[in-house]
Parts: C-alpha cells; sequence; structure tokens
C-alpha cells in the first residue's frame, strides 16, 4: 500500500489522531475477549545459568514451582527481571527439550542429509516436525507451523488469518526462516513497520457513500477483486492437482481481501495510527497491540532479529552467533573454549530481548478489554530455535505470558525434571517435548488437538517416547 | 550421467525416477502428437504451474508501462532453491502477496491512466464518447492491452467477461475509469501473474505434447530477458512461427541480441553463484584491520562492478570461460580502491579497465564473491572452499556435525602471530573434520591472498601468505597456487560447465531437471564444454530442446 493512499485514508478520516485504545471487541456487547498468541522467536538460544531461577526446596525428579507473585525484582534471575512488573501474568518454564529436532537429527544421521543445527532447529521450533530434506540445497521447514495452523483454523472475513512479522535470521543465507506454510514454503515476513502498516490499513473499508471521482474508484475496490478471483476460478479446473490447488489458495485470498472490505463496516471503529518512533521491534510491538486492539489478526509470529554486536556496545567484528558457542562454562561446543566476555554477550542479548518482550506487554497491558485488558486475553509465547547458545536442543527455557483468558495458571516459575532418555546416544537426559508445550497454545486458541507436530520417537536406548498431550502443570486447574 | 553425483544421490534419483517414469511415457500417451514415433523417448519433465518470480513481475510490468516511475511497497521475498528465485515448488500464496499484488495493479492502473492521452495510447481508439464507441473502444482496449498482459490473445469469453465489467464501470465511473479498473483487475488475475500452460483438452493425462505457441512465447522471453514477451514475440507465436529449430532460433538470437538478455546473463549468474550475498547486511561493514574505507556503499559497488563485469563481457560475445580469466573490468572509486588501481577523477563514474596480471583473473578473484563469502574481521576458507563446491561444482551440500565450533578461529595470546590459514588449518586437523575440510580447505586456502574485504596482499600479520590449495572432487583435480591459477583450471573444468548447464535449465524451467532429462542435460553440458563455454550457444540449445519445448501433463 503506497504512503499515498495512507495520506488518503487519513484525510478521510480513517486514521484520526487518538493516543487511547480502545478495545473494540469486548465492548460489542460484552462477549467473551477472544484468545490470541503472540510467538517471539528469538535466535541463538537463551543462556540458562542467567534465565534459570532456584526453586528452594523442590524436587529434582519432579516437577518444581514457585510462585513470582510475591517476589523482588533482585529475587528474579538477571534476564527474567525486565519482566517483574507483570509477575502474576507470567509463565516461566524451564526444562523443556525439542525432542522432535533430536529424533530428526537422529534419523538423518542414519539416512545422511543437512545436519546443521540452526537449520534443524528453526525447522522444528515451531512445526515440532522434521525438517525438510531437499535435494542439493539445505534443509528447510518440513511442516506447517504452529502459527499457520492457527491462521487457518482461525480464519474469518475481515481479518488477516495472521500476521509474519520480523527480521530475517541471516538473510538470504543458509539458515531458512522460522514460519511455514507448508512443508518447504516460508511464510512471508514483514520486515519494515511502516509496510507492516499499510497492509493494516489495506483492510480498512472504503467510504460508504463516495462523493468524488477518486472515492468512486475506491469504492470499486471490492468489484476489481471479485473481477480477478473469478478468473482464478475459471482457470483453476483446467490445471494439474497441484496448479489449482495453487491457484485456488491464491483465490481464497483475493476472497478473503475482498470480503474484507465490506465486512469491516460492522466493526466498531478502531484508530489506526503508526508511531515510527523508537526501534523497529518496538515498533513491530505497538504495532501487534494495535493489531490485536482492532481485530485485524489473531495470531503473530514476530522473528526477533539478532543485532549488530556494537548495539550492545560489543566490537563491529564480533558475532551473537561467535559469542554464543562460547557462552557456558564447563560445555564443549567442540573445541570452543568458554570466556567470560561471550557470556556477558549472551546475558546482554537475553536482557535486551526480554526488554522488547516486556514493552509489548506493557502495549498489551495498555488496551482495556472487557473485564481486563488485551494481555489477559492473550498468551505472549516467547522461545528460542536453538535451547542454548552452545547449540543444545534441551534444556530450552520458555516463558509465557498473558494466560490467554486463564487457559495458563500464570504467576509461576515450572521447573521440569531432566529425566527421559535421548534420542540421541551419549546426550544428557532431557525434560518433556515441546510439542507438548504446543499442543498445550493450540489448546489455549480453543483447538481440540492433543498431538502437534511429531508425535512419537524412540530414545538411544530403545525406550519409547510420547510427546502426546498438553503440559498439563501450566493449565488452571478446573 | 552427472559427473558430480554421488553413487548415494544416484541411486536416490533412480529410485525417484522410477516412480516418476511410470506410465510417464506409455500406451496412455500414445494420443499424444509426437509420442508415438519418439524413440527413446523425449527429455521432457512436468511443466509446474509458475508465478512470476518477484524479478519477473516488476520487469514485466516495467516493459509493459515504461513510463511511470513509482514507488511500490516491497513484494515479500521469493523463496530460493539452489539459489534461484523462480523454483516453482516454492511458491505460495499469501495474503501479504495478494495485498500487495493489489497495491501495485492499483497503483500502476492509476498512474498509466492519469491522462485522457495516456488512456488513448492503451485503448488505440481516440473518441468514446458514445455507447457504442465506448463499447468497441472496450473491445479495442481489451484485443491490444489485453494480448500484451495476458500474453497471448483474450478468448472469447475472457473479452465477455472483461468487457461486461468494463461497460459497468464506465456507467459508474467514466471510460478513463474502467480503463483503469480493468487493467487492475487484469494484473490481479491469474492470466498475468502465472505462467499457466494447461493441456489441450484432447491430450490425455501425462501425454507429451508441444508447449502452445504462446505459452512458449513466455518461455522464451521469461528466459532470456526474465520479463514477458514484447510484440514481435506474441506476433511470431499468433502467426504459428516459433514451430520449427530455424524460427525458434531466430527469435532467440534476436531476442539475445535486445538489452533485455543482459537482464537474464546477469540474473542467471547472480543467483547461480551468489554474487549478490555481498549485499546482506553483514556486509555492510569491515573492521578497521580489514579495511578502514569500507563504508555502508561499498557492498553495493562491489555487486554492480559484478554485475557490470557479467553483463558486459557476455553480452559482448565473451565466453563462459572469461567469467574466469578475463581482467576486463569496470570499477568506480570505491572498487579501484578495492582493486589498488589509481583513484579515478569521478568517483561515481564507472570506467572500463584491466585489472593486475597475477591478481584478478575473472568473478572468483573479485569483491562480489570474495567478500561476499567472508566475514566482517576475517576471511573463512571454508566458506569461500563451500561457496565454490555448492554452487560452482553443483555438490551436495555437506553441514557440520553437530556441535562443532563454527566461530573463527584466533590465535592464543602467547602463541605469536599466525596466519588465518594456520589457524583454520589447526581448527580442522582432526580426522573426522578432514573428511570435508579436505575440499573445502583445498580452495578455500588458494584464495587466501585476498581478504576480507578483497584486497589482495601477500603477507598478513608479518608473515607470508601461502596460498597454495589443492582441487577435489572435479574432472580438473590437483595442486594450484592462488585464486589466478584457481580460476584458469576451473574455467576448463567438464563439472562445472555440466553445474552450469544444469543450473541454466532448472533456472529455464523453474524446476530441477527430472531423471528423464538428465541426458539431454548431459548432452547440452558437452556441447557446452566442447564448445570452450559458448554461452550463447548454450543459451540457444536450450531453447530450441525438447526439455524447453514440449511439456508433460501431470496426472490430474
Amino acid at each position: 500500500m503506497s504512503l499515498r493512499r495512507r495520506q488518503l485514508l487519513q484525510a478521510l478520516g480513517v486514521g484520526a489522531a487518538s493516543t487511547l485504545l480502545k478495545g473494540s471487541i469486548a465492548r460489542a456487547g460484552g462477549t467473551r475477549a477472544p484468545p490470541r498468541v503472540v510467538l517471539y522467536v528469538q535466535p541463538h538460544g537463551h543462556l540458562p545459568r542467567t534465565w534459570t531461577m532456584d526453586v528452594p526446596g523442590g524436587p529434582s525428579d519432579r516437577v518444581a514451582e514457585r510462585a513470582l507473585v510475591g517476589l523482588a525484582p533482585e529475587e528474579f534471575s538477571p534476564t527474567l527481571r525486565p519482566l517483574h512488573p507483570f509477575r502474576d501474568r507470567l509463565l516461566a518454564i524451564e526444562g523443556l527439550s525439542h525432542t522432535s529436532a533430536l529424533a530428526d537429527i537422529a534419523a538423518v544421521m542414519r539416512t545422511g542429509g543437512d545436519l546443521n543445527n540452526h537449520q534443524i532447529g528453526v525447522a522444528d521450533v515451531l512445526t515440532g516436525d522434521r525438517a525438510l530434506q531437499r535435494q542439493g540445497t539445505y534443509c528447510t521447514g518440513g511442516a506447517r507451523t504452529i502459527d499457520q495452523e492457527l491462521a487457518v483454523r482461525l480464519a474469518a472475513p475481515g481479518r488477516f488469518d495472521s500476521r509474519v512479522y520480523g527480521s530475517d535470521y541471516i538473510p538470504n543465507s543458509v539458515v531458512s526462516p522460522f514460519s511455514y506454510l507448508g512443508a518447504g514454503k516460508a511464510t512471508p515476513m514483514v520486515q519494515d513497520p511502516r509496510t507492516a502498516f499499510a497492509d493494516l490499513l489495506g483492510y480498512t473499508p472504503p467510504k460508504a457513500a463516495p462523493t468524488s471521482r477518486a472515492e468512486l474508484l475506491r469504492g470499486m475496490r471490492g468489484s476489481v477483486l471479485d473481477t480477478a478471483a473469478r478468473e482464478y476460478e475459471l482457470l483453476a479446473p483446467q490445471l494439474g492437482a497441484e496448479g489449482r490447488q495453487k491457484l485456488e489458495d491464491h483465490r481464497a485470498l483475493v476472497r478473503e481481501l475482498e470480503v474484507s472490505l465490506g465486512s469491516l463496516g460492522a466493526v466498531p471503529k478502531c484508530e489506526l495510527t503508526f508511531d515510527g518512533s523508537g526501534h523497529t521491534v518496538r515498533q513491530f510491538m505497538r504495532l501487534v497491540r494495535l493489531a490485536f486492539a482492532c481485530d485485524l489478526t489473531r495470531v503473530v509470529a514476530f522473528q526477533a532479529p539478532v543485532p549488530q554486536c556494537p548495539e550492545l556496545g560489543y566490537p563491529a567484528d564480533a558475532t551473537f552467533h561467535g559469542y554464543a558457542h562460547a557462552s557456558i562454562a564447563g560445555a564443549t561446543s567442540c573445541g570452543q573454549t568458554f570466556t567470560p566476555t561471550a557470556e556477558k554477550a549472551m546475558i546482554d542479548l537475553d536482557v535486551w530481548h526480554a526488554s522488547h518482550v516486556a514493552y509489548l506487554l506493557q502495549q498489551l497491558d495498555s488496551v482495556v478489554e472487557g473485564d481486563g485488558t488485551l494481555l489477559d486475553h492473550t498468551v505472549v509465547v516467547w522461545l528460542t530455535e536453538l535451547a542454548t547458545g552452545t547449540h543444545e536442543h534441551n534444556d530450552a527455557h520458555v516463558l509465557l505470558a498473558g494466560g490467554c483468558n486463564g487457559f495458563f495458571d500464570t504467576g509461576r516459575y515450572v521447573r521440569y525434571p531432566r529425566n527421559q532418555p535421548n534420542p540421541l546416544a551419549n546426550k544428557p537426559r532431557t525434560g518433556p517435548a515441546h510439542n507438548r508445550l504446543l499442543v498445550s497454545l493450540m489448546q489455549a486458541m480453543g483447538q481440540p488437538d492433543t498431538t502437534f507436530g511429531m508425535t512419537d520417537a524412540v530414545a538411544a536406548d530403545g525406550t519409547p517416547l510420547s510427546f502426546r498431550g498438553p503440559l498439563t502443570e501450566l493449565l488452571r486447574r478446573a | 550421467m552427472s559427473l558430480t553425483r554421488s553413487p548415494a544421490a544416484a541411486a536416490a534419483l533412480l529410485g525417484l525416477a522410477c516412480v516418476a517414469y511410470a506410465g510417464c511415457y506409455s500406451a496412455d500417451a500414445g494420443q499424444a502428437p509426437t509420442a508415438a514415433s519418439a524413440d527413446p523417448p523425449p527429455a521432457v519433465g512436468p511443466a509446474p504451474l509458475r508465478r512470476l518470480s518477484n524479478v519477473e513481475y516488476l520487469n514485466a510490468l516495467r516493459d509493459l508501462f515504461p513510463a511511470p516511475d513509482l514507488v511500490l511497497p516491497p513484494l515479500p521475498g521469493d523463496v530460493p532453491v539452489a539459489g534461484f528465485e523462480n523454483a516453482a515448488e516454492a511458491q505460495q500464496a499469501s495474503d501479504v502477496r495478494v495485498a500487495r499484488y493489489e497495491a501495485i495493479a492499483n497503483q500502476y492502473a492509476e498512474a498509466v491512466t492519469a491522462r485522457l492521452v495516456d488512456v488513448g495510447a492503451l485503448v488505440g481508439c481516440a473518441d468514446w464518447a458514445t455507447d457504442e464507441l465506448a463499447a468497441q473502444c472496450a473491445e479495442a482496449f481489451l484485443t491490444r492491452t489485453g494480448r500484451r498482459v495476458f500474453r497471448r490473445p483474450l478468448t472469447g469469453a475472457e473479452k465477455e467477461r472483461f468487457s461486461t465489467r468494463f461497460l459497468a464501470w464506465r456507467s459508474a465511473i467514466d471510460f478513463s475509469g474502467a480503463v483503469q479498473l480493468t487493467l487492475s483487475a487484469m494484473l490481479q488475475s491469474p492470466q498475468f501473474l502465472y505462467r499457466a500452460e494447461p493441456l489441450p483438452h484432447d491430450a490425455a493425462a501425462r501425454a507429451i505434447v508441444p508447449v502452445p505457441p504462446f505459452a512458449l512465447a513466455s518461455r522464451l522471453s521469461f528466459f532470456l530477458w526474465e520479463s514477458t514477451p514484447d510484440d514481435t514475440l506474441l506476433d511470431a507465436a499468433e502467426l504459428g512461427h516459433l514451430q520449427t529449430d530455424a524460427e525458434l532460433r531466430a527469435q532467440a538470437e534476436r531476442m539475445l541480441r535486445d538489452p533485455r538478455a543482459r537482464r537474464t546473463l546477469w540474473g542467471f549468474h547472480r543467483q547461480w553463484l551468489g554474487l549478490d550475498r555481498i549485499l546482506l547486511d553483514e556486509h555492510t561493514q569491515r573492521t578497521t584491520e580489514v579495511d578502514p574505507a569500507w563504508t555502508a556503499s561499498t557492498p553495493g559497488s562491489a555487486a554492480k562492478e559484478s554485475q557490470l563485469f557479467v553483463e558486459n563481457v557476455l553480452f559482448q560475445g565473451g565466453s563462459f570461460r572469461d567469467l574466469f580469466t578475463s581482467r576486463r573490468a569496470w570499477v568506480n572509486g570505491d572498487m579501484a580502491r578495492v582493486y589498488g588501481l589509481p583513484a579515478p577523477a569521478d568517483a561515481n563514474a564507472w570506467t572500463e579497465t584491466t585489472l593486475p596480471a597475477g591478481e584478478r583473473a575473472g568473478l572468483f578473484t573479485r569483491a562480489a564473491f570474495l567478500a561476499g563469502f567472508s566475514h566482517r574481521g576475517a576471511t573463512s576458507p571454508p566458506v569461500r572452499g563451500n561457496g565454490i563446491q555448492l554452487r560452482l561444482l553443483c555438490q551436495l551440500p555437506v553441514s557440520p556435525p553437530p556441535g562443532v565450533d563454527l566461530s573463527q578461529p584466533a590465535a592464543a595470546p602467547n602463541d605469536g602471530p599466525k596466519t588465518n590459514r594456520a589457524l583454520f588449518e589447526d581448527r580442522t586437523r582432526p580426522a573426522a573434520c578432514q573428511s570435508c575440510h579436505t575440499g573445502l580447505n583445498g580452495f578455500g586456502f588458494g584464495l587466501e591472498k585476498y581478504d576480507a574485504a578483497g584486497h589482495f596482499h601477500t603477507t598478513e600479520s608479518g608473515l607470508p601468505i601461502d596460498a597454495r590449495g589443492t582441487i577435489h572432487g572435479t574432472d580438473v583435480d590437483g595442486a594450484f597456487d592462488g585464486g589466478v591459477e584457481l580460476s584458469l583450471a576451473l574455467a576448463g573444468s567438464a563439472v562445472v560447465h555440466h553445474c552450469a548447464t544444469e543450473r541454466l535449465v532448472r533456472f529455464a524451467l523453474g524446476r530441477a531437471p527430472v531423471d528423464a532429462e538428465q541426458s539431454a542435460v548431459d548432452a547440452l553440458a558437452k556441447r557446452f564444454t566442447e564448445s570452450g563455454g559458448d554461452l550463447r550457444a548454450l543459451l540457444l540449445a536450450v531453447t530450441t530442446s525438447s526439455t524447453f519445448r514440449m511439456q508433460r501433463g501431470e496426472a490430474p
């Protein structure tokens, strides 16, 4: 959408200035607010030492938990400290395992293929499934990711199925994106906040009673889309199965855009203004608030950037990827030696992300909706594609925030025991598979699923592993 | 059989071939016009529905409507497969893409109908004052502009559909408005955004049939121009003048003389060899030790230098071999500095020059490759080696085993200075590393006299640089010393020529060649090698090959 069009729309009064966004959904008759989800995916893994918190007296062989609500800021771990103001809405989870990635690695080690940990990690983190090995090039996402599955399930006219924002991890390099429409098909990601805003604005309806020629033309937008959509309908049946499917997918999206133009008129007016100040991440976090408050989508995946080192005060010739390898004392990343600088850099990186996540929570909490705020009706998931900087897939730590209409039992720190055998030989025992977190998220969003991605695997010692069912310890008890 | 394929991959392909081949040339194909007499079966693969890549889409718009200079919203990126952005298998519509297509279509339609004189030119009519004249002009518009946008004449049914809409919009707004809205709808239609090649109604499933003339015209233009056909090409299709080898050849030769062919010459090499890797964010900086004068604009200069080199050398009749051996260069101030040449009077002007003998020869000794496959503060011989193996030799990718240290090695504080080469030798010494690093380092070490910015230097931390390397995994295996010798050796390699051919076929078809096409690819590669790298001849040979001219229907 051009800048010009946005100015036109603003001139028409669509974007009148307002500092406070009023929730548009719950106001319309006091109905229960819909659940929303934001996935904040951080590359390069967390540093466990400063993410985790003690659970005084907690057992190590069973699930242990600690209440967060009564803790002072200094009692929070350094990484989670920026999130302290929202402690009653947090659910910190220690000790999950990307077991499906480990099982994938075990399988690829037998058959041959691309074993780059980053590739496997990004392919797995939101699919919980095996990567797609491709002929003559690197592996990539092998299944639809949870954000896109939810997008399909929650699709409705008048809003985007999902929004995928963020930065290329390592642009155009071997490393693939995190979100996939299907095997090998990356979900387009909008990298520029201004463009993302224009997209949201593009869903706003034309004026009901046009007076100028320009408005008349604009009022025909829906009929132009209808004309195009019909061409897809007529051409698709002439093609083979694969081409037909491609055109049908395209047609559905054109129809959706068309229908959206008309249906939004029924939604109470919602203020759309763009604020281009601050870090790009924060601009995106504000757009998430805006999109949710105006119910323009219910699913957002955010691929967080890896900052250049000088942004956090580290030398220009260093990279956080390089630091990640050397960030854990005692752990060997195949010969890579631990350096205190590397550890400090990775702590700073975690805190940097934590502050952005806190900003997102603050944004969502600023919108009153029904009997609470947008944050109460949303689950924000802060997770990483590799579990640790040392490129391991076990000991993954995930933060949930918001509770999603009370589905999750927040205000707690939950530690899972590492008592499951590993699919890889000579690797430590792990916590529960993160597939079960994905199942929990599907259920939080009102879906009946009891599995997501891989359902079972076999440990290196032959023990069967099950990835089925939600992580019941996270859920509010009935 | 490909020279580069490993036995395991060959076996895997063979397995695949059995599936793909079953029924593709069997009794049910008997009705196909060419199938009955052909023996052995023609080298033909499927014709998947292709969407225009972003580059193709934008080129097509510019070629259709040269006048407006519009600032367009960014399209979501194409997902490259083996480097190529036009891979049908990775193309999937999304709401973002559909929204962008709408915005861009509206922008273009508005811009090109802004003045009445422009409307007249689009329509081919001057007077549409009455209902009757307006209907005639609508018909003229659909005939004239419709054929250019859809790359074929509209069918009767299409004309009826669009003219019904056109006249309704004219009633609601006015004639110009109707042209604008109709054009916007056409630019969002599958006939423009996609390249459908439906089989004739009477063809059996999996039948092998010639690609119909207008679809073939599109194949030609998107292959040779990365853009839509021009009127001459559409006329040839309409008149049935794209049937014989000679006719096809004549068109292709004409097209290769057109400046639009420069797009493909660059576009293919850019995607194949990753020559735009230098434009990634990570290359906007170099450490002061590597290059204190490197600025955010240097990567753009490096890419442009490669582009001018590839385009000028090949468009002016140069060969594929020249891409490895030529010292011709077009440089601005930035690049003159990197190559150690005297600063030009105008730092922004691009002028032709000759790079120093013994230091430079072709693409693999120049900044876009050397710096694009380096890190900010140091070179990485394995990264450069991997670039050569994966892209230039079409070897299957190898990833480091899980858990290995991928950081840049540095000399221990008490060890005294070491060359980068020595550090990598230490790092990759374990036997487990050597199975891959013998090959990777063999190439990469040979390029160590070029630093992470692409400067040529002979010492590092006061130590002389050893740039002896070894070529592995080709038909020209053996020792060499430095990038010039390496380039010269690779320039004569049949494996390199085969890889280029396979990638060019991929680029032409929007998919990897299937097994039935391998022998055709092998034959093209053989001729390409024997011609001494006559790229123009290869492009012509691809356009007249059965792989390019024929298609096999999908199973219904």
